[in-house]
């Protein structure tokens, strides 16, 4: 059965439709790419699955769960993350505060406990912070670690960005376009970080993003949107030769 | 080698170590320093300046509970005054019938409630408007305390006189003494109490929601939930604050628990600085100091220079107040906690800087 199934989803705001009967399967451990030409509705699209937006009509179910009409926390504590495509962290502490922030729904210590730190609360503490401190070794961002978000650099940030949504441990990660704005290097280091995500830490992965070279390179199957409609779906190469996404992209012989 | 009383070459070994709030055998030395010194300070004060210190711990309390709503929640909060209201009320309804140390709880727990309550709008609203409904609720504690002839429709509720604690009778002399040293023992309690809470999830959701609510949400946070309780812990705080400012006052008189008093504690949330700890204690310091300072000052005025129909003397004391707070909205935004942090800050790596 498949891990995440968006089945027949319309999103409308007013009279324009941002989705149109929009049908999605996500296997697990695959790496699923989500492409198309701006305001084509990947992001909308990855709103409905977060919880942000909740469809018109059509359903969503991840692992048995019915997100349809559930809110972005009560989804993220299935198992979903989200990395943001405009930066939201949270600016004003540190990373390691943000990526411990990640972690609020596995901490289950009372408030009296916290108010004294002690017993469950600094337990609960160190033992996340042990598994935020291996995010932060594997997205290698040991040199920021106190440093305070808001003064970090772009490219840092969309890392950390990422970071925060691995420390949830979820089993789906939704990448809203990583590397977008990024130079060269950085792309090649957060291509390697998601690659890395998907051998190591078994995650399945939807990644929006723009660049086709690096699309067309790491992902199992692709879906194209145009016009909040899935137009073409199937391993990279086939969807290279679509007609109607070589449409899409580059517009029509006429 | 560890050098355990500097932060240089003092290098953390567990994650444990890296959660300690006073790191160093010298802040710990300086904060036992500190604590003693409050301590025996009364030993060298006399009656009317305990009064002043008396009015900045209960004031430091209740700007406390205003900093975890506005400063570290980010949700302005225009009824401070009001939730303070509710504790010192509740104070007056039930001192009659318990020992002063349940009734601050008491109070504190009465003010979280209303708080939560009031925080219902935050669900939907944001901003602006919330501050808008915390003033609805500022004016309609103010109209029903008015209409309430269980509460003397505003007029003064006595609180109980000649009470005895183990064994030690609270007159008119020690009055401000004992007092001094209860709502120093709640205050520094309820302040590390609320600092424990900040290495905890409890008081980082209150920054994520701050910082961003939506991102909050997706990390597995519930942004109405954390923001009704932001305002049930802040108001808890303040509710403990009217208990102390009822018995410190002897009487519950609404002027006390007014708009204008909410708006001061906002003053004093800012000069000391907006989400920090230290400037919840430094900003109601800094202005009450400042007001009495400047009473005495405007007796001294009226000496030089008194013209007829105006009153010079009485006119010094809002001035200074304003002239305060826009010289620091315009030259530190960050408040007197911003001092503090530069100077430990130039403290941190002394006297070794590499």
């Amino acid at each position: 059965m498949a891990q995440l199934s968006v089945e027949n989803v319309t999103l409308s705001f007013g009279g324009i439709n941002a989705l149109n009967s929009v049908d999605i399967v996500v296997e697990p451990g695959e790496l699923v790419s989500i492409i198309g030409p701006n305001g084509a509705g990947k992001t909308s699209l990855l709103n409905c699955i977060s919880g942000f937006y909740h469809p018109t009509h059509g359903q969503i179910t991840f692992e048995g769960n019915d997100l349809t009409k559930a809110s972005p926390h009560t989804i993220s504590g299935y198992g979903i993350a989200r990395a943001f495509q405009n930066i939201e962290l949270f600016g004003g502490v540190s990373v390691l505060e943000n990526l411990m922030l990640a972690r609020h729904t596995y901490l289950k210590y009372s408030i009296g406990a916290a108010s004294v730190f002690y017993g469950a609360a600094r337990r609960g503490e160190v033992e996340n912070r042990r598994v935020v401190e291996d995010v932060i070794d594997f997205m290698e961002l040991e040199p920021y670690r106190k440093a305070l978000v808001g003064n970090l650099p772009y490219g840092v940030r969309k890392r950390v960005e990422v970071a925060r949504a691995l420390s949830l441990e979820p089993k789906l990660l939704l990448l809203d376009e990583p590397m977008a704005g990024m130079t060269l290097e950085e792309k090649e280091d957060m291509v390697r970080f998601i690659l890395d995500i998907l051998a190591e830490r078994y995650t399945t992965v939807i990644l929006i993003e723009h660049d086709l070279g690096i699309v067309m390179d790491i992902s199992d199957r692709v879906y194209v949107l145009d016009f909040g409609m899935v137009i073409a779906t199937g391993k990279p190469e086939d969807v290279a030769e679509n007609p109607a996404v070589i449409e899409a992209y580059v517009g029509g012989a006429g | 080698m560890r050098n355990p009383w500097t932060r240089t070459g003092n290098y953390k070994t567990s994650y444990a170590q890296d959660t300690t709030i006073f790191a160093t055998y010298s802040e710990q030395a300086s904060l036992a320093v500190f604590l003693i010194g409050m301590l025996v300070l009364p030993r060298f004060l006399v009656r009317g300046d305990m009064q002043i210190l008396d009015l900045i711990l209960i004031y430091a309390l209740a700007v406390l509970g205003l900093n975890i709503i506005t400063g570290y929640a980010g949700l302005i909060n225009i009824g401070h005054a009001a939730f303070m209201g509710v504790g010192a009320y509740t104070a007056a309804l039930v001192a009659p019938h318990l020992p002063f140390w349940a009734v601050l709880p008491v109070s504190g727990l009465v003010a979280a409630a209303a708080g939560a309550v009031v925080g219902i709008p935050a669900l939907r609203i944001k901003h602006l408007y919330l501050a808008i409904a915390t003033l609805a609720f500022q004016l309609i504690f103010e109209w029903a305390v008015g209409h309430s002839p269980a509460l003397e429709q505003g007029g003064a509720m006595a609180m109980p006189r000649g009470m005895v604690f183990f064994g030690y009778k609270i007159a008119f002399k020690n009055h401000h003494y004992f007092w001094y040293y209860v709502s120093f023992t709640v205050l520094v309690l309820m302040a590390f109490g609320f600092r424990n809470l900040l290495r905890t999830r409890f008081g980082r959701s209150l920054v994520a929601v701050r910082d961003n609510d939506r991102a909050a949400d997706a990390m597995g946070m519930d942004p109405g939930k954390t923001k009704v309780f932001a305002f049930a812990l802040g108001a808890f705080y303040a509710g403990v604050a009217g208990a102390l400012y009822a018995y410190w006052s002897r009487a519950v008189v609404i002027e006390d628990y007014s708009l204008m008093i909410s708006i001061k504690f906002l003053a004093m949330a800012i000069v000391g600085g907006l989400g920090t700890l230290v400037g919840s204690f430094l900003g109601p310091a800094f202005l009450e100091l400042l007001d009495i300072n400047m009473e005495t000052f405007s007796y001294a005025i009226k000496e030089i220079y008194n013209p007829p129909g105006v009153d010079v003397g009485s006119a010094i004391r809002p001035l200074a107040f304003g002239l305060a707070i826009v010289l620091f909205l315009i030259f530190e935004p960050r408040g007197l906690a911003n001092w503090w942090r530069l100077l430990r800050s130039y403290f941190r790596n002394w006297p070794f800087k590499y």
